[in-house]
């Protein structure tokens, strides 16, 4: 048995040849871009030179949902969080002198994802590159979007009907792309436990396999072949070495149900591949320092073990929670990535778990309870009723609500949060810009200008009849990639091919999640609030009630369910309608329900504008007496700027008791009540 | 003071609404007489109006909500002069006494209309589909508006108090499951005037629900079960929203009623029971019945504070002599 094989150990890798040889690594990504295609364009190519070997486009609110740089409800977003593109002109520049038949292009977009792969394809129509050498991934993942990420615009059917087509038509035309990419990163990110990503993705993936089934467009062949082009983006949190195993666990799922449920038969197109953002719900605000070895650890989670070793990793970067990252924080990250795959001996070994009863045994526990979960939901009708009933998103607010719990009550440590929180001042945030990124708004400008240009150029018969004939095709039920790549060439912009939709399909709002919740959290200071609750009942005349209101495009929604469901929890009547809301919407709720407190929620940097818009319309309603709260990632110099604005009180990620927060709330209504 | 808001509020200044709604809702027992001056001040106004109030009821999940919100669109395109309320009741937690107002959520109205407003009303601890302010909400919005919908809670049992307090209950049903099929037993097929099978999209169920209902209803209400009808709609699609609204409105104008009064007296009746149990209801008769002891007590709003001093001092005479 122990007879050590000279010619080939085991500890060692080969190639074809026989020769010891070591692994390729995993592609390198940052993922960017900001305030508008020129800079972000600068950007891509020094991270380029850089060494970075793929391209990772973040794009910027108004355009993952649908509108004009200059709409109203855009204005705030301008090139905030990524990069605006209104129009081809925009693919231009952002992708000038960069090759993009060499590149590999990951992009972030997912309401819109038939309209951004329209540009790239039009744009190497245009360039006279062969279509069928673009080679990338639209992230293009619906079902996510309406459980945690937010960029949805219509209603599940219609979406779903848009990432089958992508498949279709990319299968044909440009088969390197990754039509799609089932997220399970963002699922994390909004709680969910490793079954639950498990699970979720998962049967986001069936939804998606059966509907191409159903769809009866490809034969069987063809239907492996796509089976082997639906990819993963999945999240490594830094309980590192469960994390390893649900890796393990998901290969090993994906290639049961690609087997047993689509009979592929080349074990090629079963093989679970698989990119990797690692957590950032857990990077906190106090002392931001000790980010960089969560990042570090939870890297190796998803590159340890060589099995289940992810094809691409990206890495946020220590200021995590407080604003987007700086060049340099960025440098910072790749480094990691770069030390760990040329500098330690990672990439020498094959998989160095195998044969481990531990890993063994605990990878087979993942894919029992994700099993249990995925029939469960197969059995309500699969992902779109188990959507469009609420029931996922229920799930997860429940598991992110529990991890609230367990962080109040300090089950669940977090260094320097809720253990270990004396510590010295960190240098890293004393340099002028207090280490935080700050996006430069004349860039806002040239935007604008690039739209109205287009607009002013571009010939409006071909444009009028380019959205014609998508509306056409959207309503006959034909393949709409054509008509796009016709609208991109066309130079209509992303508001106009969104608008042409929503008047086919309509829009969505999905289920918020929250009825039925509770904290789960009972102490003394939970009865003294509810106790201070009961006085303000007899004083006011009813139950005080709190508006929750998410304005604009922010998608983060975890924060203001958490306070909605707390709220409740101590007491409160609580109004909270899901995210994307106007601010007029907003006022409106708070107004005609009569509310003593309005809690604001922003995480997407735009506080300042939507803070102005909100007493703006307060004013306008004669309601300026109703007190205005705020919460998210808003930088500490911004807090008198608010405040002057009119708002009473200001938490960021470092107020993580929820009681607290309560406690201060309802300080702020006593004090408000008059009489 | 609150007599200020009066004019504002008939202009559908949703502020000086919103802000009389709270004093309709208050529990202070000192506010009583401040509610009796906007009643006496908006029944004396030339632009008061007396809205047909309309029931929606059944079980939660049912589509209460999402079709009220489309019933609402379609009054507001068929018919743009009506002035709309909304007033939908959701559960209160019996742990913390707090609730999510949730049906909001699913209203998709255009902002800014001055010709709709929406309320959200926590049920409290009451057992009923509606909040023990309800009906103070109601006699409030009956004056300001040409059409209020009352959305209740839905959780079955006491629904019937809904027949108390609007001119014609709906009840919305979906397709049915395990829990409809319970639900039919518990009696809640006494109470409405008509029936909404929403959900029709889901066609092959719907039929099946269809045949069911109509089966139960007959045995449930052997005497007008066939002659209730039947609505078939989807608010999803829309699917016959529209001449359901249509149906709505013609029955509201029909059925609409210029006084309250007659609910008023069971409503009052209702509260001496809820207060004071039998006893109190057995000393109600005594005084000769809640029409009468309205009457003497001026008002609706003057006879819960008039009956309390009244039983107190007939108690404290029995338990002196
Ligand atoms: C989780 C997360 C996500 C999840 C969101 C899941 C969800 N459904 O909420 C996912 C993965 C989907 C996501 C996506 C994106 N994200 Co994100 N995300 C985060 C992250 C890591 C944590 C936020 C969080 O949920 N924390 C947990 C909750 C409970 O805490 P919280 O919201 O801070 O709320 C607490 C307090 O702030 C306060 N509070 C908050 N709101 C309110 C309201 C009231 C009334 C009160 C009283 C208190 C209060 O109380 C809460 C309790 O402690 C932060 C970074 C970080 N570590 O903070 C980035 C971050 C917010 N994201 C960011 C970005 C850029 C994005 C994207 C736009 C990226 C892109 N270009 O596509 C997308 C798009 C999202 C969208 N549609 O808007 C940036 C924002 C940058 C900025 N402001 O300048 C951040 C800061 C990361 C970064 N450094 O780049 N994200
Ligand atoms: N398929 C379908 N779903 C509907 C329809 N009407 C409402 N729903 C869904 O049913 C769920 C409950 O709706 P809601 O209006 O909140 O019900 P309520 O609790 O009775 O007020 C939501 O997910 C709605 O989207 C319909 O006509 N068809
Ligand atoms: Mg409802």
């Amino acid at each position: 048995m122990s007879e050590v094989d000279r010619e080939r150990p085991r500890h060692m890798l080969f190639d074809a040849e026989g020769k010891p040889t070591r692994d390729k690594p995993w592609i390198f990504r940052t993922y960017a871009g900001h305030s508008s295609p020129r800079a972000s364009n600068e950007l891509y190519r020094q991270n380029l030179e850089k060494g970075q070997t793929g391209l990772s486009i973040a794009f910027d609110l108004p355009t993952q949902c649908g509108y004009d740089s200059d709409d109203p409800v855009a204005r705030p977003e301008l090139g905030k969080v990524g990069v605006p593109i209104n129009s081809l002109d925009d693919f231009h520049i952002l992708f000038d002198q960069i090759p993009i038949e060499k590149m590999n292009t990951s992009m972030t977009i997912n309401g819109t994802s038939m309209w951004l792969l329209a540009l790239y394809v039009a744009l190497a129509r245009e360039r006279g590159v062969d279509e069928s050498e673009l080679r990338g991934t639209t992230q293009n993942d619906i079902v996510k979007e309406y459980l945690a990420r937010g960029t949805y615009i219509f209603p599940p059917e219609h979406s779903l009907r848009i990432i089958a087509e992508m498949y279709e038509w990319c299968l044909e035309h440009v088969p390197n792309w990754n039509a799609s990419n089932i997220c399970s990163y963002h699922l994390q990110e909004a709680g969910a436990t490793p079954a639950q990503e498990l699970a979720f993705a998962l049967v986001n993936a069936i939804g998606i396999l059966d509907l191409l089934k159903e769809r009866g467009r490809f034969t069987h062949e063809q239907f492996e072949q796509v089976v082997g082009r639906v990819s993963f983006f999945v999240n490594s949190g830094i309980r590192f070495i469960e994390e390893m195993c649900k890796m393990r666990a998901f290969a090993k799922l994906w290639d049961e149900i690609t087997r047993d449920r689509y009979g592929v038969k080349n074990p090629k197109y079963r093989l679970f591949r698989y990119g990797v953002q690692v957590n950032s719900l857990g990077l906190t605000e106090n002392q931001p320092e000790n980010n960089a070895w969560r990042i570090l650890i939870e890297a190796m989670g998803v590159t340890l073990s060589r099995n289940a070793r992810c094809r691409a990793l990206q890495l946020p970067a220590w200021n995590e929670a407080l604003s987007l990252p700086r060049p340099w924080d960025q440098q910072w990250s790749l480094r990691l990535q770069q030390i760990l795959a040329y500098e330690t001996d990672l990439l020498e070994y094959p998989d160095i778990f195998d044969g481990s009863h531990v890993i063994e045994s605990k990878v087979e526990a993942l894919c029992e309870s994700a099993r249990e979960e995925i029939d469960k939901i197969l059995g309500m009708g699969g992902v779109r009723a188990a959507i469009e009933s609420g029931y996922m998103k229920s799930e997860l607010v429940r598991s992110m609500s529990e991890r609230m719990r367990a962080i109040a009550t300090g089950e669940l440590t977090v260094v320097g949060v809720n253990r270990f929180t004396e510590g010295l001042p960190s240098p890293l945030l004393s340099g002028d810009d207090g280490g935080v990124f700050k996006v430069d708004s004349s860039s806002s400008e040239e935007t604008l200008a690039v739209l109205e240009k287009t607009r002013r150029e571009r010939d409006p018969a071909r444009v009028k009849a380019a959205l014609e004939a998508l509306k056409a095709a959207a309503k006959n039920g034909e393949n709409m990639m054509e008509a796009s790549i016709e609208c991109a060439l066309a130079r209509v912009t992303t508001g106009e091919w969104a608008n042409a939709l929503r008047e086919v399909f309509g829009e969505y709002r999905p289920a918020t999640g929250i009825e039925g919740q509770r904290l789960g959290l009972e102490n003394d200071r939970v009865e003294k609030l509810r106790a201070r609750i009961g006085a303000l009942v007899d004083r006011l005349g009813h139950r005080p009630r709190i508006v929750v209101g998410k304005p604009g495009l922010d998608g983060h929604s975890n924060g203001a369910e958490m306070i909605a469901v707390a709220a409740r929890h101590v007491g409160f009547d609580v109004i909270y309608s899901g995210i994307r809301l106007t601010p007029e919407q907003i006022v409106e709720s708070a107004v005609e329900e009569d509310a003593d407190v309005i809690g604001v929620s922003i995480l997407s940097g735009s506080h300042l504008e939507l803070a102005d818009q909100l007493v703006a319309g307060l004013e306008r309603a004669g309601a300026k007496d109703i007190p205005l709260v705020f919460g998210g990632i808003i930088p500490k110099s911004d807090f008198a700027a608010l405040e002057a604005k009119g708002v009473s009180r200001i938490f960021t990620p470092a107020d993580f008791e929820l009681v607290e927060i309560m406690e201060q709330i309802i300080g702020v209504v006593e004090a408000s009540a008059k009489g | 003071m609150s007599v200020e808001w009066i004019d504002a509020a008939l202009r559908g200044e949703k502020r000086a609404i919103a802000r009389l709604v709270s004093l309709f809702e208050d529990r202070r027992v000192d506010r009583a007489s401040e509610r009796r001056r906007v009643i006496e001040a908006l029944d004396a106004h030339p632009e008061v109006r007396a809205a047909a109030i309309v029931g929606i009821t059944g079980t939660p999940g049912a589509g209460k909500s999402t079709l009220t919100s489309e019933i609402v669109r379609h009054t507001r395109r068929l018919e743009p002069e009506l002035r709309v309320a909304v007033v939908a009741i959701d559960p209160s937690s019996h742990v913390s006494g707090g609730a999510l107002l949730g049906d909001r959520t699913r209203m998709r109205l255009p902002p800014g209309d001055v010709n709709v407003y929406f309320r959200s009303q926590a049920s409290d601890t009451a057992l009923g589909g509606l909040s023990p302010h309800t009906f103070q909400v109601c006699r409030l919005l009956h004056r300001l508006f040409d059409v209020v919908f009352v959305e209740t809670v839905g959780i079955g049992q006491n629904e019937i108090d809904v027949r108390h307090l609007a001119d014609r209950v709906y009840l919305v049903m979906q397709p049915l499951g395990g829990d409809e099929v319970q639900f039919l037993k518990a009696g809640i097929m006494e109470v409405p005037d008509e029936i909404v099978l929403n959900k029709c999209d889901e066609a092959e169920a719907a039929l099946r629900s269809y045949r069911a209902l109509k089966a139960a209803l007959s045995l449930a209400r052997p005497f007008d079960g066939d002659s209730i009808p039947i609505h078939r709609v989807s608010a999803r699609t829309g699917m016959n929203v529209e001449l359901l609204t249509e149906r709505i409105l013609e029955r509201a104008r029909l059925d609409r009623q210029s006084s309250l009064h007659a609910r008023e007296v069971h409503h009052f009746a209702r509260w001496v029971e809820d207060e004071w149990g039998r006893v109190g209801l057995r000393a109600l008769e005594s005084f000769g019945g809640a029409e009468a002891v309205m009457r003497e007590a001026g008002d609706f709003d003057a006879a819960q504070a008039f009956f309390d001093r009244k039983v107190r001092a007939a108690i404290a005479a029995s338990t002196a002599s």
